[in-house]
């Protein structure tokens, strides 16, 4: 088995976070999948009924905005992998 | 806007007790809230002024959304979910102002928050159903499914309070990664941005998941 030195430890764990952040990221696409189907169908809404344009943006912000939460667990993550290892 | 809490200062010097610059920015927008609310509400009129008709606005806005999924408690929660909105979205605020940091970049507070509602909402969960009552709705629709509700009940006020952090410290890391690169005005639209809309939507989410998480509590 192959010893390392700990600096060299150090940088290999360190690289190795730094490529688990970037990794993590990748869920910012369900986040961002879910936010355009949710704004498109805001758009259909708003175009069958202008009216209740004012109504409809408040739930698709709101929806939006829950839709989020993964992507933010991903970011928290990666922030965590970035600065503290 | 801040990547993340700091150390500023010792509370009398005790290396246990250390005092944040986020933790003097909440207690800084406290005393603002505290002395705006004085202010707005020192000399009420039948006919509101400007200040007053503004203040009324928010808080009977906030008052139509509890009794929307609240029906007919709207007055007993409007104390508690109105101060926490109010206290977020000033909390995200303040953060545009330069050389203030925003408090819920923090997640002491976040998660403090959070767990005040996870309490409050259990709280209201027994007293509608009764203890047992209570109880047996985890066990539902089989009782094979208990660990899983336990877990996802515990998960609440995680997800609550690191959806809030993660947007603050997530804006703020963003912007200070522009300021590197671009100083100057550049990245002063983005302070709008993540500042003023993110903050204000991310208050307003605060406050409604919190009334979601009651209201779901209570029916069982």
């Amino acid at each position: 088995m192959v010893q390392f030195s700990p600096d060299v430890a150090h940088t290999i764990i360190k690289a190795a976070a730094l490529l688990g952040a970037g990794f993590a990221m990748i869920a910012g696409i369900g986040p961002g999948v879910g936010q355009g189907y949710a704004a498109g169908k805001a758009v259909e809404a708003v175009a069958r009924d202008p009216e209740a344009r004012g109504n409809v943006i408040t739930t698709m912000l709101l929806g939006q905005a829950v839709a989020e939460s993964t992507g933010i667990y991903s970011l928290v993550i990666a922030i965590v992998l970035i600065f503290t290892i | 806007m801040n990547p993340g809490p700091r150390v500023v200062t010792y509370l009398f010097g005790n290396p246990n007790l250390p005092v944040t610059d986020t933790l003097i920015v909440s207690w800084l927008s406290i005393i603002l809230i505290v002395i705006f609310a004085r202010v707005a509400t020192k000399r009420l009129t039948l006919k509101p002024g400007r200040l007053q008709n503004a203040v009324e606005l928010l808080i009977t806005s906030i008052h139509d959304q509890l009794e929307a999924m609240l029906p007919g408690e709207a007055m007993r929660f409007l104390p508690f979910i109105g101060t926490i909105f109010i206290y977020v979205g000033v909390g995200n605020l303040i953060g545009t102002v330069p050389g203030l940091v925003s408090p819920t970049g923090d997640l002491n507070l976040t998660l403090g928050l959070a767990l005040v509602v996870f309490l409050v909402s259990h709280y209201e969960g027994v007293r509608d159903n009764g203890l047992w009552g209570y109880l047996k709705g985890f066990g539902e629709p089989v009782i094979f499914l208990l660990p899983l509700n336990i877990v996802g009940e515990l998960a609440r006020p995680i997800s609550h309070s690191f959806r809030l952090f993660g947007n603050v410290v997530g804006g703020g890391i963003i912007i200070s990664l522009i300021y590197q690169v671009a100083p100057g005005l550049i990245p002063v639209p983005l302070h709008a941005w993540f500042g003023l809309f993110v903050g204000l939507i991310q208050a307003l989410i605060f406050g409604m998941i919190a009334i979601a998480y009651i209201s779901v509590a209570k029916s069982g």
